[in-house]
């Protein structure tokens, strides 16, 4: 206790105010909503609030934290509170905008299918690809193993994949129909 | 024609999109955090000190009551008749005075009971494998419609205790030949869990054992997780914290 009241307050709010951005912008990766995103924040930051002195003795506790929110986010309770039906296959719920750039319309196709993909896939796919973490680090923050953290991500890339290719074809064809118009 | 490995082809698609979208957030709440988590740290403290009272003086209400010959509404060691629960009578350490809460038993209502996930041990109340217990008091709990609360209790004496946290403590992090279950969320909550309470010099510390629904299982004292692994299981699941199954039990097979 005495540790705590002599490292904890400062500490804690500076280490809060310098990562709440990067916190909060993970969890808006790993959730897709902006309100869970801070609620599993929010949580995650009141279990280390209280074990403070020894989540900052940790070598990273950004990573610990995040650590946190991830396991917050794929708990039983939570989703149980969430009362989320989990989705049989991935599939595309909203069309790419179309905003003159491919770029732009490729990014927005693939956050709309990260919204499709059940919890622990999407997890799996933010810790690879915005954390850029091991499989074996991914195994351990999911309690899974290596193996299924790979196939979940591996997953997800197909279904990137066959979102890819329906969004090309379906540009062809608007492409060729445009055409077709300004023929006739 | 070249195979492509689709992570290295779309990899990079999914690192662009997520960073893209992360960057382009900006409604999010940033203040405040802090503050708001110190006041429902505070908060959590005052309940769980309210609750510690209360525990106390249901447990003093019960002693009183156990003293005076009446019959306790738990099924405990001694109203099982097994010989395993008569094993755990005599079990009791000789020559080491029980704590006020192995007197008090296990508390009717736990934090497990309400607890947001199999490792959410409060604070503090995790015990450090490496500290030495002289008692041991099982409780197990249940969680289905109809029969939330507790489920049994057995108490055992520092030597079995002792001998519980020696094979614990040299579990890895997870028993990799237990299946990776799947289910919905629904079904994926537990209908029971034990509660390991040791008799420890800086008074009760705790172990949370998991052994049912599809999320987790093994054994979790707040900072550690261990893998359930039958070996300490068969050296307290007797008499009335001994389930008829679980989803993990059922594949573990020799428990």
């Amino acid at each position: 206790m005495a540790a705590e009241a002599r490292t904890g307050p400062l500490d804690f709010e500076v280490w809060v105010s310098e990562k709440a951005d990067a916190l909060l912008r993970f969890a808006y990766v790993l959730t897709g909503d902006a309100s869970l995103a801070e609620d599993a924040v929010q949580d995650a930051l009141t279990t280390a609030c209280a074990r403070w002195g020894r989540v900052s003795r940790a070598d990273d506790p950004e990573a610990y934290v995040k650590r946190m929110v991830v396991n917050a986010h794929i708990s039983w309770w939570r989703k149980f509170r969430r009362r989320e039906a989990p989705a049989a296959d991935p599939v595309r719920t909203a069309r790419a905008v179309s905003d003159g750039t491919s770029a732009r319309a490729e990014s927005e196709a693939i956050w709309a299918l990260c919204a499709t993909l059940p919890d622990k896939q999407r997890a799996a796919v933010v810790l690879r690809f915005y954390e850029e973490l091991s499989y074996a680090e991914i195994a351990q923050l999911l309690h899974c193993a290596e193996a299924t953290a790979r196939s979940h991500v591996h997953r997800a890339l197909a279904a990137l994949k066959t979102t890819l290719s329906t969004e090309n074809t379906e540009s062809t064809e608007n492409t060729r129909s445009t055409e077709g118009a300004e023929d006739a | 024609m070249p195979e492509h490995d689709p992570e290295q082809e779309l990899g990079p698609k999914f690192t662009s999109a997520l960073h893209n979208q992360a960057g382009v957030q900006n409604d999010l709440q940033t203040t405040g955090l802090a503050q708001e988590a110190r006041r429902r740290v505070h908060r959590r403290r005052q309940t769980w000190a309210v609750a510690a009272c209360a525990v106390l003086v249901a447990g003093a209400i019960g002693g009183v009551w156990s003293f005076a010959g009446g019959e306790s509404p738990v099924a405990t060691s001694n109203s099982d008749s097994s010989g395993d629960s008569k094993a755990a009578a005599t079990n009791k350490p000789e020559g080491v005075a029980p704590s006020v809460q192995a007197q008090v038993g296990c508390p009717v209502d736990h934090p497990v009971l309400t607890a947001p996930g199999p490792d959410a041990v409060p604070a503090g109340t995790g015990l450090d494998l490496n500290t030495m217990v002289t008692g041991l008091r099982a409780c197990r709990y249940g969680f289905a419609e109809g029969e939330t609360g507790l489920l049994g209790q057995e108490s055992f004496n520092a030597a079995t205790a002792q001998q519980v946290v020696n094979e614990i403590k040299v579990l890895p992090e997870r028993n990799a030949k237990l299946p990776v279950f799947k289910c919905a969320p629904q079904v994926s909550k537990p209908s029971e869990a034990i509660v390991l309470r040791f008799d420890t010099a800086a008074g009760i510390r705790e172990i949370w054992v998991w052994y049912d629904g599809c999320e987790s299982a093994g054994f979790f004292t707040g900072t550690h997780t261990y893998g359930l692994f039958s070996a300490p299981l068969k050296l307290f699941m007797t008499g009335s914290v001994r389930p008829s199954g679980g989803t993990y039990l059922d594949a573990l097979k020799d428990w």
